[in-house]
């Protein structure tokens, strides 16, 4: 019953991109509304024109190469202090009102600055991602140490497992897991949108690029650009929710 | 029923001595006096009305909280790749990120180098409780029964001289009780551990105990010590055993 539900939603999900993309392809060749948008065929022609001087393919690994940097350290790093501060009074009590302060400045206001201390960099790019993933990803590993059932530790303990350590790997870490890996996941969806913002600032990669095309009216190149980053998102979390699934096995 | 001096003298496993319990420091106890012991392969239950210090009393035998007055001994863990105490809970406090197997590991790792032999010694306590076939499933997947059982071979699995079971059937449904009930009888018997027992149903105090120790008053203290040398099985109705529990519950309410 259930996999025959899953099965019928899927192509409700295919049909309806489907359809979508027709109607697309279909408003775009009419040229009742023009310029408005190129149609979705136009994408592959631009793939082809892009891709012959590899231009393409040096964006999207100029792009990679920022995200994948930013999101690691911004993921490991609010990981780390989140677990802190849910794990120590002290350091609880100290970033409490840093975090207040520092938390609402959305990672694009710090561009100035990444530029200004790194230049138009990958590691300014790498910078500003990586803000974007920390905030979420510290929250995430805060509240889920809070989380935990408290009398589980007092268990643990009558069990001989009451050392800090003990506590850590057997349950602070599994307990906390649901929250962090719904955490790292945000964080990846807030690093495909930190990475071609901070790259509209003139990091090479694909923000630039789209930027370039824009400036050419070449929108069949910037639409191209678009659906590169709408397929390596969906890729991500994609591969994220499969991850934790199978992490999260004892949840079901 | 007898009193408690004629018990055969067997050694002694936990013994608290003059116990004072109370929230805090200084604040007014809650329980004051209360001293008993118990022995070897004896099934104690202690019963008395919510509030009254019960679980804070396993708490104090599992050093899980300081008394106000008072001390406790704990017998030595003399057999190897034990522990002293094992602890069920009312609510049965699995890891859910853990397999039943694994659950009822918990207390061994630690005290079990190889990861053969624990997982041998808590097949062992698992089947005691009847899930030997569970033992790969999540938490999750079981029923409150089935969890509480779990809860009880995790306990068992330490090999433990004095099993400390806190309203362990509390949250049951009354078939599932009566059942476990027995079970832990079996249990009981067969592996002669110690048992004390805590509860606030008086019934189920005197068709488990061999002693049952009544709480009451304000502050509680001791109030009845009673040997219930009644063979088992016990029937679980019947005339003699509905006075005995209706006379506890006199007692109870007149100390209040």
């Amino acid at each position: 019953m259930k996999s025959q539900a899953t099965t019928t939603n899927t192509l409700i999900q295919v049909v309806s991109v489907l359809g979508f993309l027709a109607v697309w392809e279909a408003v775009s060749r009419t040229n009742m509304v023009s310029p408005l948008i190129p149609p979705p065929s136009s994408i592959l022609s631009a793939f082809r024109r892009e891709q012959a001087d590899g231009i393409w393919s040096a964006n999207v690994a100029a792009t990679a190469g920022h995200y994948v940097w930013g999101v690691l350290i911004g993921t490991v790093a609010g990981i780390a202090l989140g677990y802190a501060a849910a794990l120590s009074p002290v350091v609880e009590a100290c970033q409490e009102g840093v975090a207040r302060l520092l938390r609402p400045i959305p990672p694009l206001a710090w561009v100035p600055f990444a530029i200004i201390w790194f230049g138009i960099s990958e590691l300014a790019a790498a910078f500003i991602i990586a803000i974007g993933a920390f905030w979420v990803n510290y929250f995430s590993a805060y509240s889920g140490v809070q989380a935990i059932d408290r009398r589980l530790f007092e268990m643990c303990a009558t069990f001989g497992q009451g050392g800090w350590w003990a506590r850590v790997i057997k349950v602070v870490i599994p307990g906390s897991a649901p929250s962090v890996l719904a955490g790292i996941r945000s964080g990846l969806g807030i690093g495909w949108f930190a990475v071609l913002a901070a790259e509209l600032f003139g990091i090479p990669g694909i923000g630039q690029r789209m930027q370039e095309a824009s400036g050419m009216l070449a929108t069949d190149v910037v639409l191209l650009y678009m659906a590169t980053i709408a397929l390596c998102y969906t890729a991500c979390d994609a591969a994220m929710v499969l991850v934790s699934r199978r992490m999260l096995q004892w949840l079901a | 029923m007898a009193r408690v001096n004629m018990l055969p003298q067997l050694p002694v496993v936990v013994e608290l001595f003059d116990i004072s319990l109370g929230y805090g420091r200084r604040a007014e106890p809650i329980l004051t006096d209360v001293s008993f012991s118990v022995r070897e392969g004896q099934f104690l239950v202690i019963v008395g009305p919510s509030g009254v210090g019960k679980s804070s009393l396993l708490r104090v035998v599992s050093g899980l909280v300081k008394p106000q007055k008072g001390d406790v001994y704990v017998q030595p863990q003399t057999r190897r790749e034990s522990r002293s105490l094992g602890f069920v809970f009312q609510d049965p406090l699995l890891l859910p990120w853990r397999r039943v197997l694994t659950n009822v590991e918990l207390g061994l790792e630690g005290l079990i180098a190889s990861r053969a032999e624990r997982r041998d010694r808590a097949l062992e306590a698992l089947s005691l409780v009847g899930l030997e076939s569970h033992a790969g499933k999540w938490p999750n997947a079981l029923s409150g029964g089935e969890r509480q059982r779990v809860g009880i071979a995790r306990a068992l699995a330490v090999q433990p001289s004095l099993l400390l079971m806190d309203e362990p059937f509390g949250a049951l449904d009354p078939g599932t009780r009566e059942a476990l009930q027995d079970e832990l009888l079996g249990i009981w018997e067969k592996t002669r551990t110690s048992v004390m027992f805590i509860t606030h149903d008086m019934n189920e105090a005197t068709y488990l105990g061999d002693r049952v120790i009544v709480l009451g008053g304000k502050p509680a203290t001791i109030v009845h010590d009673i040997l219930v040398d009644e063979p088992r099985p016990r029937l679980r109705t019947r005339p003699a055993e509905g006075d005995f529990a209706g006379f506890l519950y006199k007692t109870f309410s007149s100390k209040r």
